[in-house]
């Protein structure tokens, strides 16, 4: 099918194209061979030209060329091209040993963390979160919390006066009888809240805190249930393996009332300093609801009992977190924030 | 309260060792801080010497005048000793380290030599053992009967521990050696000895020499009185000055140290007036005058009110009840013939007397807890007996005893089945029965239940509850069992405020800033530069920095900046969910607490990098973080110029509003409010205001469905002239002409033009639910809406761009 004059030109060709170096240069080829005034396309506009014997075969000859010389310069532009890009993407090749553009992290406070793990493990236990107001009253922070005027209980927690009535509250309890106040039992309630005690700064106390208080009263409440109900949160807050243990004490609102120990979980029960060497952590206070508190708030001891607990947030985070000054959590420090990211 | 072991087993047979027994007593909540020998560390193998003789002067030196003793300790034991004492004389016992015993301070003890004599050990004064500071004085001198060679510290009563108990205020009973022993008996069932008392009374009978009136019966129930003659004041005997010492009581002299010896063995707080100073001997109690002045022991002069009681004789206050005696009628050398108080005083008087006085004592610490109105009388009997033996005198016979208010009996029934309700499990009867015998409750049985008759001594217990913690107390808190209560479970409510905390937390976290707890407490010289005019102040806060509570939101971020700045933090971005206090009337407390979410920003707007160029934060980043905050809850605001907030920039600071509601305020931080706090750089911030502005709770998102038909995108560009002319505005007339195919306008470009004018270019975005968009269509609202805006407004069309699809 070739013919001489044809096979001229793509011979020519061909050989331009084996010895193109880029892109371009084929394009150049592209142009000067298959174009409109290229090489192949004089002979096609030429055929008129020729005589109707050679005609045929002169044209078939020159558009078969024309269809290889097509092939073979894609094909050699697609390769090229490919080196080409390559080499590019060499000459920029980026340092992926630079730092990343990272957008900005917010953080939660420490605080928030613990009160929101705290809460969301009552609540997961069928308790509703209560709040109230942080300037109370003296009846409703003190008296109806069976700690009158005068008292040396009162010695138990300090307290700010905004007047002889009002006081930032001491514990998070008010809330507790507000909530009694205004339901009838079954109440099973949880507290968080900021609480205020008239004690200097030092590496462990804080003239303001944050407390959570739980509350369940109802028929047949025992304090039996409470160290179960304690049991299942020290298992959720510290590991399946955690254990607690009771210690008397006393709290005006409570009878009988428990100081509650955790099982260290940093040492396992084998004393640490964060322990004392004792094996355990006091983390909260608790005890059966007096029956004198129940009366005030109108219930009927003898129809309901009930417990309650307190615990301090920052004295839980201070052991999860090892943080060794609670004055840290208010000074707000970024470098110490970011940590908790 | 330090409690010498030794001590308590005197009145009960105890084999525990002292960090035992200390552990008994944790586990039934007496809380024991410490328990601690009672030598001093580093004190061993000093003995009781006896100075022979002294042997050769030695002369001056330094001070002193050295001499050489020949000291005596132990069978044919002598030693060479060189000593400076002033009051080293032959033929006294004293403290003496022979050579290998060992000194606080000094260590092993060997023979050297002192002015070229040899000196084999030292004998010792007060200071040298660790046991005190006295040393000018000289040797720590003994009694005459010691036993020479015999243990020093065994010999001082230092071979002991001491407990440091803390007791709750419920158990007043336990503030002495006897109620110690009294649980430590009940928890081991070892027998209780109560210090038994000889009293040998005298002819004369106490109302002969004395008299006693009680004219305020609501402050002092019961007052007695004890008389003893012939007293000789002096200091009391070595046995008790070291059980004193012990206890950290400091020794005075044989009188006083009996009453303060009987006031921890006993727990009674007891006061001796020296009787030749009291009036007519009659003792009166009553009110104090109103400005009634009065000098104390301690020779502070005192100012009374009639609050308070006061112990007198018909002409002058003599004691002040409870709480602290007289300097005009305390015992001295020379009193002879004392008047001894066992009295009760009201707990409610003590403590505020106490307490206004600023005078805190053993005695008002016990009578505000409450004393025990039927065992004053032993304590009173022990005090007289053991003055007179230690001082010999004669204790008259009798005592006064007014007594105008009697005690109650206190009768309480315990149902067992009550114990089973309250605790989960209850013991037999039989050992709840003991349990309370145990602890010197009388118990009768009453059917299945027990009833006891409360002693005074424990006040605590006035309830059967009462009863059921002492039960379960001493039988084990470890023995309740652990179950999960019945009844029905009722779903867990999260509550709205929180939710709506949540919610925010959320974005701002998100938006990378960092959460802050600041505390409520304002420092009014600094707040006042932000506009806070009224705060709520405390009437005892801790220190005028902290003299009043939060009134504007803002000021707990300042401070956070102010410390996070001055630690070359470059850029500080941040949040806080706080409330403010303000007087408002209703309510409990006449006061109100809004909450705010509040954010603060300066310095850099993100970490500078390679990649990011150092930016730092302006106005637009405040508003845009509230923006996102207001948009998460599904507000859109509108912005209006100044607000009701103080300790903005006039210029810079707006308010944002959802419909009438006003959402938050957002600006700059004035200068003067922020170099209040320390905070050089400029400060953005935006506070929003949670309760009744921005919706309880988070929306429940509405799906819209998507469009069907592609927008089509045209930018139109005004200048703006002379008239001030804000971006809302223009806004608010594009989308008021535009109709309802206008589904997006944004600001794109806002530059100064080489005129001085200003160009704002906004991007209006195009599209319809039912079909595609012709481009006529477009056009014409887009020429519209162009000319309505330069009509209006009064500004020059700067020519639509080219249409871009």
């Amino acid at each position: 099918m070739s013919h001489p004059r044809v096979e001229a030109v793509a011979g020519e060709a061909r050989a331009a194209i084996e010895g193109a170096a880029s892109s371009a240069e084929l394009e150049a080829i592209r142009v000067r061979y298959l174009g409109r005034s290229g090489g192949l396309t004089q002979i096609l506009k030429s055929l008129g030209a020729l005589s109707p014997e050679e005609r045929p075969q002169v044209g078939a000859a020159a558009n078969e060329a024309k269809r290889e010389l097509e092939a073979l310069l894609d094909a050699r532009l697609l390769a090229t091209r490919a080196a080409e890009r390559r080499r590019q993407r060499e000459s920029e090749r980026p340092d992926l040993t630079l730092p990343g553009r990272r957008p900005a992290r917010g953080v939660l406070h420490p605080l928030t963390r613990v009160q929101d793990e705290i809460v969301r493990i009552f609540a997961g236990l069928g308790f509703s979160v209560a709040e109230g107001p942080e300037i109370e009253t003296d009846a409703y922070n003190f008296e109806a919390l069976n700690i009158p005027r005068d008292h040396p209980a009162r010695d138990m927690q300090d307290t700010f006066y905004l007047s002889s009535e009002t006081l930032l509250r001491t514990h998070t309890s008010p809330v507790q009888i507000r909530a009694m106040r205004a339901q009838k039992p079954p109440v099973r309630i949880i507290c968080p809240g900021t609480v205020y005690r008239r004690d200097v700064a030092d590496i462990t106390h804080s003239p303001m805190f944050h407390q959570v208080e739980g509350l369940a009263v109802d028929r047949g409440i025992t304090m039996a249930d409470l160290k179960g109900t304690l049991t299942l949160f020290a298992q959720e807050m510290y590991g399946p393996r955690s254990k607690i243990r009771f210690r008397p004490s006393f709290f005006p609102f409570t009878e009988p009332s428990a100081e509650v120990d955790v099982l260290c979980f940093l040492c396992g029960g084998t004393g640490c300093r964060a322990c004392t060497q004792s094996g355990w952590l006091e983390i909260l206070g608790s005890g059966m609801v007096h029956p004198q508190v129940l009366k005030n708030v109108g219930y009927d001891p003898e129809q309901v009992t009930g417990w309650a607990f307190g615990m301090g947030i920052e004295r839980i985070a201070m052991l999860k977190y090892g943080v060794d000054d609670i004055r840290l959590f208010f000074e707000n420090d970024l470098r110490f924030l970011r940590q908790f990211a | 309260m330090r409690i010498p072991y030794g001590w308590v087993r005197e009145f009960v047979d105890l084999k525990l060792s002292p960090q035992d027994a200390a552990d008994r007593l944790v586990n039934a909540g007496i809380e024991v801080a410490s328990v601690t020998p009672l030598a001093p560390v580093g004190l061993r193998g000093a003995v009781i010497g006896e100075i022979e003789a002294i042997e050769r002067d030695l002369g001056e030196s330094r001070g002193h005048h050295l001499v050489l003793c020949r000291v005596r300790a132990g069978k044919g034991e002598r030693f060479s000793v060189v000593c400076g004492a002033p009051n080293t004389r032959a033929g006294v016992r004293a403290a003496f380290a022979p050579p290998g015993a060992t000194l606080p301070g000094l260590g092993v003890i060997a023979a050297k030599k002192i002015h070229g004599v040899e000196s084999q050990g030292i004998l010792c004064s007060e200071r040298e053992l660790g046991l005190g500071d006295e040393h000018e004085a000289g040797l720590l001198l003994l009694d005459r009967d010691a036993p020479v060679g015999g243990d020093l510290a065994k010999h001082l009563g230092l071979d002991d521990h001491v407990l440091e108990i803390e007791i709750t205020p419920n158990r007043p009973d336990c503030l002495s050696v006897l109620g110690i022993a009294r649980e430590l008996a009940a928890l081991t069932g070892a027998r209780l000895r109560p210090p038994r008392t000889r009293l040998r009374e005298g002819t004369i009978r106490a109302r002969d020499l004395a008299r006693v009136r009680i004219e305020a019966p609501e402050l002092c129930s019961r007052y007695t009185l004890r008389v003893i003659d012939g007293v000789r004041v002096a200091p009391s005997p070595a046995w008790m000055q070291s059980r004193l010492r012990a206890a950290g009581l400091r020794p005075i002299s044989n009188v006083v140290d009996v009453t303060n010896y009987v006031l921890w063995e006993l727990g009674h707080p007891l006061h001796a007036f020296d009787a030749a100073t009291v009036a007519d001997a009659t003792i009166v109690v009553r009110r104090a005058r109103d400005g009634e002045r009065f000098t104390t022991l301690d020779g502070q002069a005192r100012t009374l009110d009639s609050g308070m009681c006061v112990i007198a004789d018909p002409q002058r206050a003599i004691g002040l009840a409870g709480v602290m005696g007289g300097r005009n009628s305390e015992v001295t050398e020379s009193t002879t013939r004392v008047l001894l108080e066992s009295a009760y005083f009201d707990p409610v008087a003590t403590r505020r007397t106490s307490r206004s006085l600023g005078l805190k004592t053993d005695a008002a610490y016990r009578f505000e807890r409450g004393a025990d109105i039927e065992g004053l009388v032993d304590a009173g009997a022990r005090t007289a007996a053991l003055i007179a033996e230690l001082g010999g005198g004669t204790v008259a016979r009798g005592m006064i005893d007014a007594y105008p208010r009697k005690r109650r009996p206190v009768r309480v029934r315990l149902r067992m089945s009550r114990v089973q309700r309250v605790l989960g499990l209850a013991p037999p009867p039989a050992t709840a029965r003991r349990i309370l015998t145990g602890l010197g409750l009388p118990v009768r049985a009453r059917g299945r239940d027990l009833e006891v008759d409360v002693p005074s001594f424990r006040r605590d217990i006035a309830i059967e509850d009462d009863l059921v913690e002492e039960i379960i107390r001493v039988w084990g808190y470890h023995r309740i069992p652990t179950t999960f209560s019945r009844g029905d479970v009722a779903p867990a409510r999260d509550s709205d405020t929180g939710r709506q905390e949540r919610l925010v937390r959320e974005i701002l976290v998100g938006a990378g800033l960092a959460e802050c707890v600041t505390w409520a407490f304002s420092d009014p010289a600094k707040a006042s530069a932000l506009g806070a005019a009224s705060p709520l102040k405390l009437l005892n806060p801790l220190s005028q920095d902290a003299a009043a509570l939060r009134e504007h939101p803002l000021e707990g971020l300042l401070g956070v900046l102010a410390t996070n700045l001055s630690r070359q933090q470059p850029g500080v971005r941040v949040f806080e969910i706080c409330r403010t206090y303000e007087a408002a009337p209703g309510g409990d407390t006449d006061t109100a607490e809004p909450r705010w979410a509040v954010l603060a920003l300066a310095g850099t707007r993100a970490e500078a990098g390679w990649h990011t160029p150092v930016a730092k934060v302006d106005v637009f980043d405040a508003k845009g973080m509230a923006e996102l905050v207001i948009a998460g809850f599904g507000l859109t605001p509108a912005t209006r110029p100044g607000g009701s907030l103080t300790g903005f920039e006039p210029d810079s600071h707006a308010t944002l509003r959802a419909g009438d509601t006003v959402v938050g305020e957002f600006g700059e931080v004035s200068a003067a409010a922020r170099a209040a706090y320390g905070v050089e750089v400029p400060v953005f911030a935006a506070a929003l205001r949670l309760d009744g502005a921005l919706p309880a709770a988070p929306r429940t998102p509405r799906h819209e469905s998507l469009p069907r038909f592609p927008a089509v995108q045209r930018d139109m560009a005004f200048a703006l002239g002379e008239r001030p002319v804000t971006a809302d505005a223009i806004a608010d007339t594009i989308r008021g002409e535009a109709g309802p195919l206008l589904r997006g306008l944004a600001v794109f470009d806002v530059f100064p033009l080489p005129d001085g004018r200003r160009s704002i270019a906004f991007r209006l975005t195009f599209q319809a639910d039912d079909r595609t968009l012709t481009d006529d269509e477009v056009n014409a609202i887009h020429a519209r809406v162009a000319r309505r805006v330069c009509d209006a407004l009064g500004l020059t069309l700067r020519g639509a761009e080219s249409p871009s699809t």
